[in-house]
This record gives C-alpha cells, structure tokens and sequence, in this order.
C-alpha cells in the first residue's frame, strides 16, 4: 500500500468517525425538546427565520458587524475557504485532471482563507476581549482549521503533497465533533430560533410590523 | 456535591430543550457582540463581554455533559459547580444582565443570552440564591391571588376616590372606573398607584371603551426569578379574572415585563385556556390615534421630546413602530434615540435590578449610554412606556444631572387631549424612591 492510498484511507476513516460522531450528536439534540410558541403571531417566524439565515447575516444588518466590519468579514472568509477545502477534498482524487490554471486559482482562495484563519488564530493572544475568552480548545481549534487549509491549498499547488493534505483533514475530522469546531451543526438551529423568535414578533425583517386592529 | 449543587444541576437539566442546547453549544467566542451590552459600554472589562458571562454557564453545563471536557477540564475551561460558583453565577445573573437581548440580536449566531441568564436564575432560585425582594414580592403577589378579599375593600375605596379625580380631568359627572363589569370588552390591567389607572381611564372614558379595570397588578416577579410556576401563578390570576369576566381582551398598562410575560409567555404556560388576545395599552392607544377616535393637539406637548424603547416591549415585545404613532400625534418635537428601535440600549434597570436596593450604583454605571444618548438628542423629556424603565431614567437624571424629565406615553396623550381638568404640567420626575414610597403605603 504507497503513502497517498494509506493517507487517503486515514482521512476516509476519519471522516466515518466525524459524520457518525456529529449524528450522535444530532440525534441527541434533536431528542431534546423543542416549546411549541402559542402566542398569537405579530409577524412571521417564517419570514423571521428567511431574514436570520440570509440578510440578517451581512455585515451591515448588526451593529456589531458593522463595527467590526473586518473581523466579520475575515470570519465570514475564512468559513467559506473551510467549505471550498472540503469540497477539494472530495474531489481530490481527481484534482490531476482539473486545469492546472483553476488548481492555482482555487489555491489562491484556499491560501487566502488560512491566512484569514491563521490571522485568527494570531488575534486571540492579541485582542484583550479574544484573549480573554479563550479557552486551549479554541486556540488549538483554529490552529488546526488553518493548517488544514494551509495543507489544502499546497496540495492544489503541488499534488505530491496531497497526502498532507489528507493527513490534516483527518485531524480536524476527529477533533471537530469533539471540540469547539462542533458549533458548526448547532449554527442552524441557533439561527432558525433566532429567526422564529424575533420573526414572530414582527421585529426581523424590518418593515413587516402591522398595526392591527 | 452538595445538596444545593445536585438542586441547581438537576434545575439545568430539566431546562435544557433544544434553544438552550443550541445557546450553550453555538457560541465561537468570536467576541462581536462584546460592545453591544451597556455594562460593557459603560464599563469596558471582561467580566461585562456577555459572551464571558454565557461561558461561566457553558463551563458548568461543559463539566457535566461533554466528555472531553470531563477529561481534559482545562483544555475547555470547564467547571464543576460548587456552592460558591453558584453563588457567582447567581449574582451575576441577577445583576449583571439585564436579559435585554441587544447581545442577541447582535451575534451571528445569534445566541441566545438572556435564555442562559434565565436559566442561571432559575438554578439560583431553587437553591436560596435569588434577591431576597424579588422572591417576597413574588410571594405576596401570589398571596393576593389566593385572597383578594384580604385587600378588596381596600381597594374598591381607593378606585372611588381615584373616580372623582377622573371625574374632574374629564370634566364629565358620569364617568366612571369600572371594576368587576362582567361582559367587558377589555380588561385593563394596570400597576400599583394612580398614575397607571387615571390616564388609561381617561382615555377610555373619551373613546366609549368598554372596559373594566382588573383588581390585580400587571407586575410579574416570577418572571424576574426565572421561576416558571411562581411567574404562572400570577399570570393566572389574571387569566381567571379574565375568563369569569368573560372579556375579549387583555390590555397591559405600561410595564415591559407585565406585557412580555401576558403577551409572548402565558400563551404557552396555559394553552387554551387562555383564548383572549394581550395588547399592550401603548398598541391599544396607537389603535384609537390611527382611527381618529382621540382628538389630539401636538402643541400640548412642544417641548424637544425622546422616546425610550423598552427591552420587553420593543426588541423583545415588538411594539415598535406604535409608540412612534402615538409620539408623532401628541409632540410637536419628537426626537429619537441613536440608536433606537431594536437596536436601543437598555436603561440599565430591567429585569429585576430597578426592585433591588443593593445594585444603585450598578444602574447608575451602567445607565450612563442610555444618558449619554438623551443628552446628543437635545431632549429635556424621556417618554417609556415601562415602569422599570421609568423609575431608572427619572433615577439616572437626578444621579448624572441631566436635568431630563421621564414620563409615560399616556400622560401626554392624556395632556394632547386637552381635557377640562388637565394640569399643564406632567408628572415627569419618577425615580426608585417614588416607587419605594408607594410599596410602603401598600
């Protein structure tokens, strides 16, 4: 068995552990139970939850966000690359017939999103709120998403160096139901309670209060 | 573990659906919605980010359901609960957050905060942690239910005299604070004292409501102790009252928690059995301006004028624009808050902290954005259609010099109006003590 097949193996593997992991997960959150809203509605969670999981999400729908306009957008950046190095990786078996032109383009992105990453990584021993905030696991979390991307981006550049690339994704796949990185499949959900509550009340989207009679 | 630790567990345990879940396992501690809280404004520390106040229960919720955690505790700084921890967490919840949601509504997760904070006030509750005042006036709210015999007389004496008062503003012999009516179409129910019943009654009296005044207080303690069935039981008070009267309709006096515990929680707590619709007076009022049932004169009220939205009732009510209605029909200079709507800035005295004696010079720090914003708008009155909102700015004007009067939306529709007997002046310097003061005659 050569190294690329042996390390093709360990991300698969990896990756079984990480989707039955987040299933567990799944299944146990979603055996929780969820109130029922009876209060007569004002607005539409419908439209509410829409707004939360589309504009309500831009920079400049929040305070906060237009304040740290580039925090926001450095985040928004980084977890795009992380979706984009995923699909690299499922399509990494066949990244040698992709144009060699388009592996440098999407490496190009990928290298920008671990920069943003890494850039992460760096603030939270910088900024005092960050610092202050974090825990190992977050350091470690985004250290680990940067290198992941970092060996995404090489292994576009340079196809020998693909078994890093999978070497790396098998890392994040263990430790992400495990750790912070697990936020990920609660993001929805937050966002759809979000969106519900405040949808319901007419307060998001703006412009949809009706006086009633 | 001792006996209070295993309570307050087994409290978070019972709580945890599927938003708290969501709450406690969503959070990147990406640290934007740092600013966003006015403790934090008015006091930039860590302590203050509330994302730092989430982690304090995520770190105890971490050490009891996520493994990694359990053995690795300091690789997720997590903690196990201890009777001090609980009574750090307790005293944080109860005064150091507001459950105002402007976090909220500024994180990209959206998390929800003030679920967290609640929940923490629910484990401090069952375990002797919580404000002595809130839970004594809680109780005897509870108590009032059980016997308002004990105080009917009382209080049908009182309405009299308060009658011939609305008789004098009005300037009609017949009118009347109807108590008990069955078969009307509102029930109203308003605070402790007059001034929550007199311009209401005006202004129902002038339209031909047909109304009744409930013999209970909107007031909702239970809310503030995050103790569900404390907070039921003075719902349902109401709710029984409402029933046997047979109204359609439940109208809360300015108070926004009264209005957010009626509106958006008792639905859920009583299902149907509880068939009435719940508005706020400030929608009921924004209803009679829209349809001309109140002749208005904006010139009654010239001065530059500022409406402060309420937590309960605006970002978390949705009572927005109606207020703005009202505002625009009883003012010749409205001026709004920066920022405002949704986006407001707490006073600084919600849920609870206005009651607590012990916490002054807390609201005061951190009531100083919500000053800072009225002295930029050049207003010398704050109109809030909240008690507690109230009661904190009229405190925050005298602390900081501000020199603002505060007052409630229907006192100056009430003066708009230009009723016979209306005082040219409002009543527009409420502070804690005030309230004090009446709690004592009580």
């Amino acid at each position: 068995m050569n190294f690329l097949l042996l390390t093709q193996l360990l991300a698969a593997a990896a990756a079984v552990f990480c989707i039955a992991a987040f299933a567990l997960r799944l299944r146990t959150f979603l055996r929780l139970a969820r109130p029922a809203d009876r209060s007569a509605l004002k607005g539409s969670p419908a439209k509410g939850v829409a707004y939360a999981l589309t504009l309500g999400m831009a920079p400049w729908a929040k305070e906060s966000t237009r304040r740290h306009a580039i925090a926001y957008l450095r985040g928004v950046g980084f977890h795009l690359t992380v979706f984009l190095s995923l699909g690299v990786l499922l399509l990494s078996p066949w990244l040698a017939q992709v144009p060699g032109p388009i592996r440098i383009g999407l490496a190009i992105v990928t290298g920008f999103g671990a920069a943003l990453a890494f850039l992460g990584f760096v603030s939270r021993f910088f900024e005092k709120s960050l610092k202050a905030l974090s825990a190992p696991d977050d350091y470690f979390a985004i250290l680990l998403v940067s290198l992941f991307l970092a060996a995404g981006t090489v292994a576009l550049w340079n196809l020998a160096l693909l078994p890093m690339f999978y070497i790396a994704s098998a890392l994040v796949f263990v430790y992400m139901p495990l750790g912070k990185i697990r936020h990920c499949i609660y993001f929805f959900f937050s966002r759809l309670f979000f969106g519900k509550f405040f949808g319901r009340r007419g307060v998001f989207p703006h412009g949809q209060q009706e006086m009633t009679a | 573990m001792s006996e209070k630790t295993e309570t307050a567990l087994g409290v978070l345990q019972k709580q945890v659906n599927q938003p708290l879940a969501a709450a406690l396992e969503v959070c990147a501690r990406c640290g934007i919605c740092t600013e966003a809280c006015h403790y934090y404004q008015a006091e930039p520390i860590a302590a203050h980010m509330p994302s730092m106040r989430a982690e304090e229960l995520r770190k105890v919720y971490r050490s009891e359901y996520d493994w990694l955690s359990k053995l690795f505790p300091a690789w997720t700084r997590s903690e196990k609960l201890t009777d001090e921890k609980l009574a750090t967490l307790a005293e944080m919840a109860f005064t150091k957050c507001t459950l105002c949601a402007r976090c909220t509504i500024n994180c990209p997760m959206g998390v929800d905060t003030p679920l967290l904070m609640t929940s923490i006030r629910a484990m401090a509750t069952a375990t002797g942690n919580a404000p002595e005042i809130l839970e004594m006036l809680a109780d005897s709210a509870i108590e009032k239910g059980r016997d308002p015999s004990s105080y009917l007389g009382y209080f049908l004496d009182s309405i009299k005299d308060m009658e011939k008062e609305l008789q004098e503003l009005t300037g009609n012999p017949q009118a009347r604070i109807p108590v008990q009516k069955k078969g009307a179409r509102i029930l109203y129910v308003a605070l402790a004292g007059a001034h929550t019943i007199l311009p209401a009654a005006a202004i129902f009296e002038t339209v031909r409501e047909d109304w009744t005044l409930s013999i209970y207080e909107a007031a909702n303690y239970g809310v503030f102790l995050g103790d569900a069935s404390r907070a039921k039981a003075i719902a349902r008070r109401i709710a029984d009252e409402a029933r046997e009267l047979g109204v359609q309709e439940i109208v809360i006096s300015e108070c926004g928690h009264a209005y957010y515990a009626m509106r958006w929680t008792a639905p859920n707590w009583f299902g149907d059995e509880f068939n009435f619709r719940v508005r706020s007076i400030v929608e009921v009022i924004a209803d009679y301006v829209q349809r001309g049932r109140l002749d208005l004169d904006p010139a009654a009220n010239p001065e530059p004028i500022a409406y402060h939205d309420s937590c309960n009732l605006g970002r978390k009510g949705g009572v927005i624009e109606e207020p703005r209605i009202i505002m625009k029909a009883v003012t010749t200079d409205f001026r709004e808050l920066t920022p405002s709507r949704e986006e407001a800035y707490c006073c600084g005295g919600g849920s609870g902290l206005v009651a607590n004696p012990d916490v002054m010079d807390l609201r005061m720090l951190t009531g100083k954005p919500k000053v800072e914003q009225v002295r930029r708008s050049g207003a010398s009155i704050v109109v809030a259609a909240c008690e507690n909102c109230r009661l904190q700015l009229g405190d925050l004007s005298a602390h900081y010099g501000a020199g603002f009067g505060v007052t409630a939306i229907a006192d100056l529709v009430v003066k708009a109006m230009r009723l016979p007997g209306a005082k040219n002046t409002i009543e527009t310097a409420m502070t804690s003590a005030q309230l004090d003061a009446v709690r004592v005659e009580k």
